[in-house]
């Protein structure tokens, strides 16, 4: 069964949240990380809500699916910041979305 | 206002072997063409886990899918290209890593800003009347004589720090006291979003109407250019 935008930015936040988690005993980026996850959740949030009934190609799906497993692989809490970052940017470009 | 060169430390002389490896000038060079989804294949690449370039195909279906030109087409070979530097990038170790993806992004800056305006130059210092030089050189000036600039370039969001926005903002500001007009910038090779809420938290005192903020998906403004 085809997954539909709604789906895959569910996914994705799944991937975000794992994200968060790793990121999180740097604590002197305890702010930034909270304020990434907030803005990058919300602009993600944005795009279910507009596009979320949207049948996506099964290309996307897997790159969705591809990029919350590496997001799973990434065990450095400083580079779970960056990508903290890198992450919603390259959900949004699977999907055609800007930044 | 005034340039110079900055007294050459140990730092700077490592730092100058990095510069000076032909990945970075390959990778710069294949930057400055690309679109702005190549560019995030490449910040992704270069700071991720996995090296199996199938990995990265797959997450970028716009680039390597069904969809996307096929091989052969121009885009698609520069797809190919950055993915395959990233990933060389990727593989010569953390600290490694770090320094030669700064070293990119300044020579993508240099590459940018070049096709717009010059003299373009790296790692120069301002100096003022009456007025100590900063310790940290700017990463790459534009000495024009009536339209100089000084950018700071960052491989991420997380790399903008108080001290550099106050070391920005005092140049604009002493320029602007000697009746000179200096743009002083960022230049992030990340989403704007993400150097937006980093900005806001620290920026302090310092007003940020006077810096420019060029990040990923705006790096064409440098250059004159529209964003692809």
């Amino acid at each position: 069964m085809s997954a539909t935008v709604a789906d895959l930015i569910d996914r994705a936040l799944g991937g975000l949240d794992v994200l968060v988690a790793t990121a999180e005993p740097v604590s002197d980026e305890w702010q930034y990380i909270t304020d990434l996850g907030i803005v990058w959740r919300a602009r993600l949030r944005a795009v279910a809500d507009q596009r979320g009934s949207e049948v996506t190609p099964p290309a996307t799906a897997a790159a969705i699916d591809e990029l919350v497993a590496e997001a799973g692989r990434i065990a450095d809490p400083h580079r779970a910041i960056d990508w903290l970052s890198t992450f919603p940017q390259v959900a949004l470009a699977a999907l055609g979305e800007a930044g | 206002m005034r340039f110079g060169d900055p007294r050459p430390d140990g730092r700077a002389i490592v730092y100058a072997q990095i510069q000076a490896d032909p990945l970075v000038a390959r990778a710069a060079t294949q930057l400055e063409a690309a679109t702005t989804t190549q560019r995030l294949l490449a910040r992704a690449a270069m700071n991720g886990e996995s090296t199996d370039p199938v990995v990265w195909r797959t997450m970028f279906p716009t680039l390597f899918g069904p969809s996307a030109p096929p091989p052969g087409d121009a885009v698609r070979d520069r797809s190919e290209a950055i993915l395959v530097i990233a990933l060389e990038v990727a593989e010569r170790g953390e600290q490694t890593r770090s320094q030669f993806r700064g070293a990119i992004v300044e020579a993508l800056t240099e590459r940018l800003l070049a096709a717009r305006t010059g003299p373009v130059r790296r790692e120069r210092r301002i100096l003022f009347d009456g007025v100590p030089a900063e310790i940290h050189p700017y990463d790459v000036t534009v000495e024009h004589e009536t339209a100089a600039e000084a950018w700071d370039c960052k491989w991420g969001a997380r790399g903008i720090k108080a001290d550099v926005l106050h070391q920005l903002d005092d140049a604009r500001r002493h320029a602007a006291g000697e009746g000179e007009r200096l743009l002083v910038g960022l230049v992030v090779f990340d989403a704007r979003r993400s150097s937006e809420v980093r900005l806001v938290r620290e920026r302090g005192p310092i007003a940020l109407e006077g810096l420019k903020l060029v990040a990923l998906e705006g790096l064409d403004r440098l250059a004159g250019r529209k964003p692809t």
